[in-house]
């Protein structure tokens, strides 16, 4: 365990990028939105909503992916085994998480005690992560990081042990199996039982349970992956 | 005197390709030994098999003890430098250098900042905008400030020059001298090495040719000229590995029990004897089909001089 919270300091040495990189961004994203909406000069009843809170996480899977092909290498260059290596980047992915979910759920807050930084701007608080609960609007925050963390590292995983061959083979049988369901969903008129499921599911499950479970699912196979995987 | 690293057997093989066949060696601690072998020959497959970042098809490994896969009591007591090592790109040297401080318990930071200085690392400048020769030293010295007890260099002066490599060699010797520990350096460069290694494993084709201390090696084989039946003569007392002739005289390179007599032997034939730097051992045996075969059969592979 210790050598796993080498590892996460060892991914912090450069931190300024780390950090940067993915705040700088959506800073960017959001002052471009604010100019924006701002020089539009609409009506008062105009509440622009914006996808601009994506970037942070768009950065954040790009990341996963280089913890793999670069950090990687060079973690078992310096002779760290790669249980250490994993653990290493699931404390940093949960610590990266943590608090850039509690900054947004800060800025958030703010947004709306400021009626949209004074715009009607929605870009912090998404329509459909409203939630009352704080614990359930915090986790709506923190779990696509992770899911989207652990997507990349799955991905990237599959890249390092099987090549640009292993990755058109799961592009392949991802097409196959999901235009599979789709055809047959279709076929045997599942379409509306497929959407009364999601509609009869709570907020909370759509929201943290089932992407909770799928990253839980994918940190296990890519550890399976990890597990002989050659620098 | 204990041995660090136990390797039995040790077999590699990727697809149609065997990379080690059937290798067993052990290295003892506190030693410099030379890696030795052309390209391709299986040299960093088998120093990835022993830091457990490959995967033998068959065989035993055990370093420390242990085997090292997963093995962080192991891992944590290597360190392997190699030419294609690379670093993220977001790194500066700087960082590097703070990456492996946190690292290695041994770690020397003064002696990295004077190995910074000395080869006048930029400390500064993002990894990888370094040009071939700085990043090759910016493994020599973690290397080398890593003091790790089990260290590999494998081809670690890439884009270096002459006086950079000499540098290398010297604090590496230095520091070996002051803190003693098990070194393997895999290298090309067999003449600029051979003072400092004191055991020679040679592989070729994924074989190990030669696992010996250098000292018993220098003796063992010599290069004779003179007549060719003087020479054809001292040839049958080892295994021939190399031969030249011009007219009437010969320059064979004979591999056998060489001690004082022999001298005597070749001076009372009328030759020239001298004993074979550790780079024509290297190339003769290499290049002898089969370097552990009687003189008779190396005798078939004789050479005419072009």
């Amino acid at each position: 365990m210790n050598r796993a919270l080498t590892v996460a300091r060892l991914q912090f040495v450069a931190w300024r990028s780390v950090v940067g990189w993915p705040w700088g961004i959506l800073a960017l994203s959001f002052l471009i939105n604010l100019a924006l909406f701002s020089a539009m000069n609409e009506a008062d009843d105009f509440e622009p909503t914006t996808g601009g809170l994506m970037s942070i996480y768009v950065v954040m899977f790009v990341a996963s992916v280089n913890a793999i092909t670069q950090d990687f290498p060079f973690a078992l260059g310096l002779g760290v085994s790669r249980r250490s290596f994993y653990l290493g980047n699931v404390l940093n992915y949960l610590g990266q998480a943590i608090s850039y979910a509690a900054v947004l759920y800060l800025l958030a807050v703010i947004e709306e005690a400021t009626d949209g930084w004074g715009v009607n701007l929605t870009f912090f608080g998404i329509p459909f992560l409203l939630v009352d609960n704080p614990v359930l609007r915090f986790l709506g925050f923190a779990i696509p990081f992770l899911l989207l963390g652990f997507i990349g590292i799955a991905i990237a995983l599959v890249f390092k042990r099987w090549g640009v061959n292993g990755l058109l083979m799961l592009s392949t049988v991802a097409l196959a199996g999901i235009g599979g369901l789709v055809v047959l969903a279709t076929w045997r008129g599942w379409w509306s039982a497929i959407g009364g499921w999601f509609v009869d599911q709570p907020g909370w499950a759509l929201l943290v349970g089932w992407p909770a479970l799928l990253t839980l699912l994918l940190a296990g196979l890519s550890y399976l992956t990890i597990r002989r995987a050659t620098p | 005197m204990s041995a660090v690293v136990s390797v039995t057997d040790l077999t590699k093989r990727y697809q149609g390709v065997t990379a080690l066949d059937r290798v067993s060696f052990s290295l003892a601690e506190h030693r410099i030994h030379g890696l030795l072998g052309r390209n391709g020959a299986g040299k960093t497959t088998l120093m990835q098999i022993l830091t457990a970042q490959n995967f033998a098809t068959s065989g035993e490994v055990s370093v420390f003890g242990q085997h090292p896969y997963e093995n962080e009591q192991v891992l944590s007591r290597i360190s392997f430098i190699k030419e294609s090592q690379t670093y993220p790109s977001n790194l500066r040297v700087t960082h590097v250098l703070r990456a492996a401080r946190l690292v290695y318990s041994d770690w020397d930071e003064e002696f990295a900042q004077r190995l910074v200085d000395v080869f006048q690392l930029p400390l500064g400048r993002n990894v990888r905008k370094l040009s071939r020769g700085m990043l090759s030293t910016l493994g020599i010295v973690v290397g080398l400030a890593s003091r790790a007890p089990l260290t590999f260099f494998d081809e670690p002066y890439l884009g270096l020059d002459a006086v950079a490599r000499q540098l290398f060699y010297d604090h590496l010797l230095a520091d070996y001298t002051e803190h003693p520990r098990t070194i393997v350096l895999s290298t090309h460069l067999i003449d600029e090495v051979s003072d400092l290694i004191e055991h020679v494993l040679l592989i070729d084709q994924g074989r190990l040719l030669l696992d010996v201390e250098a000292e018993a090696l220098r003796g063992q084989v010599v290069t004779v000229s003179g007549p060719v039946a003087a020479v054809d003569e001292f040839a049958r007392t080892g295994s021939e590995l190399h031969r030249a002739s011009l007219g009437g005289t010969a320059r064979a390179t004979v591999r056998g029990d060489f001690g004082p007599a022999a001298h005597d032997r070749a001076r009372s034939l009328g030759l020239d004897l001298e004993a074979s730097s550790l780079q024509d051992i290297v190339v003769r045996l290499t290049t002898s089909h089969n370097g552990r075969a009687a003189g008779s059969a190396a005798a078939a592979d004789k050479e005419a001089v072009r």
